[in-house]
């Protein structure tokens, strides 16, 4: 039973980690997309979460 | 000057009011918006696989380019007709099978009955590493599941409120369970292949149904049989096949173009169908289907005599590194 908690844990946390980790590396698309020529508006959101 | 000039518009309209009065059809040719929509339609139908209309953009987003490519439609139309019969073929099918195979069958028992001992199978790491692939992998079908049925199978049952809230937590899931995923399965590999090579001892394994069919009759193999090794590659090859195209699904610029995109859509959908009903045997087997073969993954040790009749090879082995003499008694712990 220890064994399989740990794993639940260690897959909840490695989920979270990864997460943040893309979060704090990606760019919404509004921002990704924008030049100086033409500006995306915010897209706001959607089911996937934030455009 | 200024009569010529006053002459040549009388005569241009006059011209212009004979053409209007007598060719009638020709001046509505020339401007019908409806009909431009049938043309379209058989613009589309015109436009081969492949051929897309793209515009000119001035975002980064090159793929925004694409205004109308047809193979979308075919995509489409998969994931509409084709994917369900294919997920309901493999998926409800094999649960068939399993509920026609307990019926028959009943659950396998252990011929000798339990002997009250024990022998470790599988250690702490090889559990961990397990459950870990395991739990994400439950979460991961039940998600894509839902992303591949749920508007027809739940959202009727849920309303769109609730069904709306579950999918997008589902997908938040979906999409980073996938990590701890994808290293369970690296782990997994490193650690069983050396077990999974096949060899001839195999061969004969599957010779004899690998005696689950019959009872009483239990074909030699090593620490894992020949229908725990095909389940072992099902999961690596499967596993490999949603990881790589499950990448480019979370990172869409990553292919290059929408086509490709497509085709790993189609694939992550297809080997995600036929790897949930693998693993439906999997679970059966090693649950309800077989006494004594949960213990291997939930304690981590197995009857003695559960591991004589499934695994002698490998008992055998075991008994020699310990020392113990290959009879009944040994280095095996007393169940609690």
């Amino acid at each position: 039973m220890k064994v399989f908690v740990s794993a639940l844990l260690f897959a909840t946390v490695a989920a979270v980690g990864v997460a943040m980790f893309l979060n704090s590396i990606q760019e919404p698309s509004s921002v990704a997309f924008t030049t100086s020529g033409a500006r995306v508006g915010d897209p706001g959101h959607n089911l996937i979460g934030p455009s | 000057m200024p009569s010529s000039l006053s002459n040549l518009r009388v005569i241009c309209a006059a011209v212009v009011l004979l053409l209007t009065f007598t060719h009638p059809a020709a001046a509505q040719l020339s401007f019908k918006p409806t009909a431009e929509a049938v043309q379209e339609d058989k613009l589309l139908n015109a436009l081969k696989e492949g051929d897309k209309i793209t515009g000119r953009i001035s975002i980064p987003d090159k793929m925004a380019s694409s205004l109308i490519q047809p193979a979308g439609r075919d995509w489409r139309d998969f994931h509409r007709s084709k994917l369900p019969i294919i997920g309901g073929v493999a998926i409800l099918g094999m649960l068939a099978l399993l509920a026609v195979f307990l019926m028959v069958r009943g659950r396998i028992r252990i011929h000798k009955g339990f002997s009250g001992k024990t022998i470790l199978r599988f250690a702490s790491f090889e559990r961990f590493t397990h459950w870990l692939t395991a739990s994400c992998f439950i979460i991961l079908a039940l998600s894509g599941m839902n992303v591949s049925f749920g508007r027809t199978l739940i959202l009727p049952l849920l309303g769109a409120e609730a069904f709306s809230a579950i999918s997008a937590y589902a997908k938040l899931a979906h999409n980073y369970l996938a990590f701890p995923f994808m290293l369970g399965l690296v782990i997994m590999f490193l650690i069983w292949v050396k077990d999974n090579i096949p060899g001839k001892i195999d061969l004969e394994w599957i010779k004899q149904g690998g005696g689950i069919l019959s009872a009483g009759k239990h074909p030699p193999a090593k620490r894992f049989n020949a229908g725990q090794k095909g389940i072992f590659w099902i999961v690596i090859i499967g596993g490999t096949l949603m990881s790589v195209s499950g990448w480019f699904l979370l990172f869409p610029y990553l292919p290059g173009n929408v086509t490709v995109l497509q085709i790993w859509t189609v694939i992550h959908a297809v080997v995600a169908m036929l790897f949930i009903a693998a693993m439906l045997a999997h679970i059966y087997i090693g649950s309800i289907g077989m006494e004594g073969a949960f213990d291997a993954m939930g304690t981590g040790e197995v009857d003695l005599n559960w591991a004589k009749e499934h695994h002698s090879l490998w008992v055998e082995q075991e008994q020699t590194k310990a020392g113990a003499p290959s009879d009944n008694t040994p280095r095996a712990v007393p169940a609690e």
